[in-house]
């Protein structure tokens, strides 16, 4: 355990170099308790997002790194988000989540009603007894593939890894540390009424249903 | 009455830390630690995080309140969703009101200080305004 | 075109809407993969930035174009500036910047913003070269370019000063090179 030594603690003294405009224009001296969450148009999104995998594409070889380096660029904004979203809830429902259901909740309910303005559509919890740490969360049409066009020779790309990123980042951050992977599960043919169904597939750490068991709670 | 106030990163590594004084009943806001009391506070709060582990999956409120006791010494502490810790060593009497509004007045200014892309988990939290708003916390309540 | 037509245009443009936040993050994420990608040299952040913002501005215009039922053609470089401070930039980042410091040959402007979505919850890196190197919102300069590019105007955009390096405001300053329909040769009778 580290110490809190004078030498190695943040020091009172210790100036930064940043310089503010004199009118306090900075994140400080705005309300994050947004009464009406601002929209944007989901063009804005898409061109933004496919810039951003078009640029990451050429920067590694192959879906698998992609998919991996989208998460990676998730991953910050989910450790973000826990705590953005913890802080707006009102006092009787600001509670940390201490199980991984309710830790599941919060990113069905919370998490997704934030970021795509409605929950998820499913939580299932794997039902082979070979993987009892596995967790799925649905989604049949998630944003970020419905309005991105991906290039044909990287049909098999998911760019929900992105996604898959952000849960991650709730998980880790939220004391669960667990690996988040997005797959495409919906069906190819004609009329398919979800063909961009995806299920975030959530493999938490032997530890942590370790702890669970430990703590007694289901 | 003074305070020591101190966040502390997931790693128990410190990512802030403040020292003030009361400003109620016409405190002037300054510390009256001595220069001992300063590593004995930096002592105290620090051995207070094993209790924090102990408690912190029995109750998921973000306000643990008093947690440790050291003589005439008490941690009050606030636990955030990424698991960093806010850690207030005071002296009684203290209402547990008062500490719960100068933590949530603090928990906003820190997401607001991790919001930004560039801040990275468990880095030091340099901002000046972030203490300017800290210190303000505590003269508003403490 | 009359500004007050123009807001109104802006308004009245309805689409499918995302949470801003989600925007915002995203554009933090990417910027500050830049930044860890060039090893903070942020002239290159600038104009990877810049280079992104232009492929999105060359596709962004026929979305602008439907989404705006604009299909006259901006008559001059006064028009095509309310455009887009009322029109593009409200339909895209719902924000209207302020149009002004015109030359007095009407081919420069600056766009002043009082609200940038982007540099919501920003700070600069504490490096001592952020605040003098990085126009953390240059890829707006890059979408300028393109889409103007698309209609027959080739422009300089850059940022002149920003809040999140300690000014006071945040401009943009939009120079007219030329119209490049200018540049096709004479035809011959």
């Amino acid at each position: 355990m580290a110490h809190l030594g004078p030498g190695k603690a943040a020091s009172s003294k210790e100036q930064t170099g940043l310089r503010y405009p004199s009118n306090g224009k900075t994140i400080y001296h705005r309300p994050l308790n947004r009464t009406k969450t601002a929209e944007l148009s989901q063009s804005s999104f898409a061109y933004l997002f496919s810039e951003m995998v078009t640029y990451a594409q050429r920067r590694v070889t192959g879906i698998q790194e992609l998919e991996k380096r989208l998460n990676v660029q998730g991953h910050p904004i989910g450790l973000k988000l826990l705590d953005l979203l913890l802080m707006r809830e009102p006092p009787r429902t600001q509670t940390r989540p201490l199980t991984i259901i309710a830790l599941l909740h919060f990113i069905k309910i919370n998490l997704w009603t934030h970021l795509f303005g409605r929950q998820a559509d499913r939580l299932e919890k794997s039902s082979n007894p070979d993987t009892p740490d596995e967790y799925m969360i649905v989604d049949n049409e998630p944003v970020v593939n419905a309005y991105i066009s991906v290039p044909r020779e990287m049909s098999q790309l998911n760019c929900a890894a992105f996604v898959a990123g952000i849960i991650e980042g709730v998980c880790d951050g939220a004391m669960f540390p667990a690996r988040v992977t997005a797959h495409s599960v919906g069906g190819k043919e004609e009329g398919e009424m979800w063909p961009g169904k995806t299920v975030f597939l959530v493999k938490f750490q032997p530890e942590i249903l370790e702890r669970e068991a430990l703590l007694g709670k289901p | 009455m003074s305070y020591y106030f101190a966040i502390i990163g997931t790693q128990d590594n410190p990512l802030f830390e403040y020292e003030f004084g009361t400003s109620k009943q016409g405190g002037d806001g300054q510390s009256r630690f001595t220069e001992q009391a300063h590593h004995l506070n930096q002592f105290v709060l620090h051995s207070s995080l094993d209790i924090v582990e102990e408690v912190q999956w029995m109750n998921g409120q973000l306000y643990m309140k008093v947690i440790d006791k050291f003589f005439t010494n008490y941690i009050s502490c606030f636990m955030t969703g990424g698991n960093v810790k806010f850690l207030l060593l005071h002296q009684p009497p203290q209402t547990e009101e008062a500490i719960k509004n100068f933590f949530n007045e603090v928990y906003e200014n820190y997401v607001k200080a991790i919001m930004s892309p560039f801040y990275k988990v468990n880095m030091e939290v340099r901002s000046p305004v972030f203490r300017q708003r800290v210190a303000a916390a505590g003269r508003k309540y403490l | 075109m009359a500004s007050s037509k123009a807001s109104r245009l802006g308004e009245e443009t309805r689409m499918d809407k995302v949470n801003a936040e989600l925007v915002v993050l995203t554009y933090g994420a990417m910027v500050a993969q830049l930044c860890k990608d060039f090893d903070s040299d942020y002239v290159k952040v600038n104009q990877q930035l810049d280079k992104m913002g232009y492929n999105i501005g060359l596709r962004l215009i026929e979305d602008y174009l439907a989404k705006s039922n604009t299909f006259k053609r901006c008559s001059n470089f006064r028009e095509t500036a309310e455009m887009i401070a009322k029109v593009g930039f409200k339909i895209f980042l719902n924000i209207t910047p302020t149009i002004t410091n015109w030359t007095s040959d009407g081919k420069q402007f600056s766009l002043v913003f009082d609200e940038n979505p982007f540099a919501d919850f920003v700070e600069l890196p504490d490096d001592g070269r952020a605040q003098d190197e990085l126009w953390y919102s240059n890829i707006l300069c890059g979408v300028l370019r393109g889409a103007l590019e698309m209609v027959q105007m080739q422009v300089e955009a850059k940022f002149v000063s920003d809040v999140l390096r300690g000014n006071d405001t945040t401009e943009m300053r939009i120079s007219l090179i030329r119209y490049i329909d200018d540049e096709l040769p004479p035809e011959d009778d």
